[in-house]
């Protein structure tokens, strides 16, 4: 006992290019294709069924070989139907535009939500798994390279780097005990004028440039010192490494077959997005830094007034490690609203 | 039947000509993409195999030789390993590049090294996913021919590893390495066209459905022409632009009073991509539609072969409209311009055969191929195929 027949079917058998015409019934759990010289009895189990294009023919491809095909695809639906063939649950959300649009909605949320929370979870797990040696390692390369290309040996005297290193101390001994991420503070004369980078593994980098910039008004560099901490505190060196290159290889799986182009664009932003991130989250890290070494959070205030009013070429250079600051491609958020920040803390207890 | 196979002097047959047809359309497609991308995103990318088999099928499926469609016969399961596996190696590799140089450096020779086997093993595997007439094609190529295809890059590589020690020679004076390394350099561009056309003749000569093999029958030479027309008219064509915004971006300056920080180094950063779509559309078209007439006309055997004849002009055109209204639609419009691109491409394509396509018979049964070799294809963006 069968279900009706589906006839005018074209079947190739696999090994021959030879069309020929069949008639297809289900009968129990066995596809039937009968022709002239043509037998043939297939299982349903394995079937892949074809999907409800509005164009082009059905054609189900046979698992051992061979390929059943229909070019009047009404015909075939209504088989399917009369015969209780349902399509997957996928397939049917794409022959509907209100899932479809739904599903557009969805995807933009799911984006989002993975940018701002899935790869940056993700990295964190893969940085907590991460030893501080790597990071130890990955620091002195980058060291070395910078050393080549940008640094030099500072030319501020002995004894100022000695009062900032003991002022440094003291401060870190304010810090809870064990919370202190090991840390190396060095001086170097540079071309990029006054500035202050953190690396992997902890080495604190100070330009000359900046100390002689608040030689009166030290307690400025201890709180870019506290900021500077606060990276190496939470990784930040290791975790843009590994949000950069989850986000990049997301972006390059989704738009492969799209362009190369476009695909760089979501890993830009993202990656600027991550940075201001991070340097907000060392700006809260310099406030509880400085707090606990009974430093007001206001130094920094002068810190951005003073560097926004200094020399061009000081802010030249900032400006250019950062040309667009605040805006959506800057790599820290606005200075009037790190300002606004430190100020803010400042004033609550 | 006829058994006029293979058999020119056979008066029995006459030369027909099988169209392509590509019944495919942008707005099916466009739901396909959205449900598709909802899904590899609502996974973190682990639906991808499930994705690429439901496009390969529409794509494959929608493609009409001689009234016939093409099949794809991947499955998602067995693509699923492969493509962790390859994502994995992919991760490390990035983040390798960015530690230092050294790491990325060995990441890249691995990676290189391991190419042209990929390459091969991404082409078996989709040539015997793809049928016709329920017939599963072959790819015939060898390991050892993939690794032979790559041999020209020896040349510039080579000249590479023997420049430091010619260098440091005594009596060799530092000068003397700037005008070296720019003929080491002139050396490995010049090598490039004869790469393609060795990798292309490695992939088009080893196609194989039934009893049909094809050959490549396109000269070396043919491949430099070539390379130098495309170099001629991207210059043009970047000339052209580049004085475009030029004068733009002049006229953005005078424009705007105050310079606004954000909004000019947008701006400014907008600028280069736009000059960038622009070679893409001329640069690249010209030498998208000029490689695949090249290429796709000279394969083929004695009972059949294949002619293609898309012009420059109408692809320009298309993808200038097509990266238009991408822009305007924020991307939205991609899927119709992929499938406008696909059915301009694919229906410029035509089969001259002496051989009724119905006389064709398989001899063997085509193994699956591994398919971790075409993951390594998309997440490393090799293109294969059409």
């Amino acid at each position: 006992m069968g279900g009706p027949p589906l006839h005018g079917a074209v079947y190739f058998d696999g090994t021959s290019a030879m069309a020929r015409e069949v008639s297809l019934q289900l009968r129990g759990d066995a596809l039937e294709l009968n022709g002239a010289g043509t037998t043939r009895s297939v299982p349903v189990a394995g079937l892949h069924w074809p999907e409800r294009t509005r164009h082009g023919m059905r054609v189900l491809h046979l698992p051992d070989g061979g390929a059943v095909q229909c070019d009047d695809a009404r015909a075939w639906d209504h088989w399917c139907d009369a015969n209780g063939v349902r399509e997957r649950p996928v397939a049917r959300w794409i022959r509907s535009w209100r899932r479809v649009l739904l599903g557009l909605v969805l995807l933009v949320a799911g984006a989002f939500a993975l940018q701002r929370w899935g790869i940056p979870v993700l990295a964190g797990a893969i940085v907590a798994a991460t030893p501080e040696r790597v990071e130890r390692a990955i620091g002195g390369s980058v060291l070395d390279a910078i050393d080549d290309r940008w640094m030099q040996a500072s030319q501020t005297p002995p004894q100022q780097q000695a009062q900032l290193r003991a002022s440094w101390s003291r401060v870190l001994q304010a810090q809870p005990k064990g919370s202190v991420p090991s840390n190396q503070l060095l001086f170097r004369r540079s071309r990029i004028g006054a500035n202050a980078l953190a690396l992997p593994g902890g080495v604190l980098i100070v330009t000359d440039d900046l100390v002689t910039l608040f030689a009166q008004d030290p307690e400025v560099l201890m709180g870019v010192l506290a900021h500077e901490l606060g990276h190496v505190r939470h990784r930040h060196g290791l975790r843009m490494v590994v949000q950069t290159a989850v986000l990049g290889s997301l972006s390059a799986l989704l738009f492969s077959d799209f362009s190369t182009v476009f695909a760089t664009a979501p890993v830009l932003l993202g990656q600027a997005s991550y940075s201001r991130d991070a340097e907000r989250q060392a700006d809260q890290e310099a406030v509880q830094i400085l707090r606990a070494a009974g430093i007001s959070p206001a130094v920094m205030v002068r810190f951005f007034a003073r560097i926004e009013g200094h020399a061009p070429d000081a802010e030249q250079a900032r400006r250019g490690a950062d040309p667009s600051p605040g805006s959506v491609l800057g790599s820290h958020p606005a200075d009037a609203e790190r300002a606004r920040f430190f100020a803010q803390a400042a004033r609550s207890p | 039947m006829d058994s006029v196979m293979g058999d020119p002097t056979a008066t029995a047959s006459q030369d027909r000509q099988l169209d392509i047809r590509f019944t495919g359309s942008g707005s099916e497609y466009f739901r396909i993409w959205i449900v598709n991308l909802v899904l590899t995103v609502l996974t973190l990318s682990l639906y991808y195999p499930w994705a690429k088999v439901r496009r390969l099928r529409y794509f494959y499926g929608n493609t009409l030789v001689d009234g016939t469609p093409l099949g794809f016969h991947g499955e998602p399961k067995k693509m699923l390993r492969g493509y962790l596996l390859v994502s994995l190696l992919f991760l490390l590799y990035s983040i390798a590049g960015q530690f230092s140089v050294a790491a990325g450096l060995i990441a890249l020779a691995l990676v290189a090294a391991v190419a042209p086997a990929m390459l091969k093993s991404s082409m078996r595997f989709r040539l015997a996913n793809t049928s016709w007439r329920g017939m599963r094609m072959r790819f015939s190529g060898s390991l050892a021919d993939a690794y032979r295809a790559v041999l020209p890059l020896a040349l510039p590589v080579l000249a590479m590893s023997a420049l430091p020690l010619l260098l440091v020679r005594p009596g060799v004076e530092p000068g003397r390495a700037a005008p070296l390394f720019g003929a080491v350099a002139l050396l490995s561009v010049a090598v490039l066209p004869w790469v393609f056309w060795s990798l292309k003749r490695y992939q088009h000569d080893n196609y194989a459905l039934a009893t049909l093999t094809t050959r490549f029958k396109a000269p070396v030479s043919a491949f430099y022409s070539l390379a130098l027309r495309i170099v001629g008219v991207s210059l043009l064509g970047s000339a052209v632009l580049g004085v475009l915004t030029a004068v733009l971006g002049f006229a953005l300056r005078m424009g705007m009073a105050k310079p606004q920080g954000g909004l000019q180094a947008g701006l400014m950063a907008l600028l280069p991509l736009l000059l960038t779509i622009g070679l893409l559309v001329v640069g690249k078209t010209y030498a998208t539609s000029r490689l695949q007439n090249l290429v796709w006309t000279k394969t083929g055997n004695r009972s059949m072969r294949f002619m293609s004849d898309l012009q420059f002009s109408r692809l320009g055109l298309l993808t200038l409209k097509n990266w238009v209204l991408m822009a305007v639609t924020l991307g939205l419009y991609w899927p119709f311009a992929a499938v406008a691109t696909t059915r301009m491409r694919l229906e410029a394509v035509r089969i001259k055969t002496r051989v009724d396509p119905a006389t064709l018979v398989s001899q063997i049964k085509a193994s699956d191929g591994d398919a971790a070799g075409d993951a390594a294809g998309d997440v490393l963006g090799l293109d294969i195929g059409l």
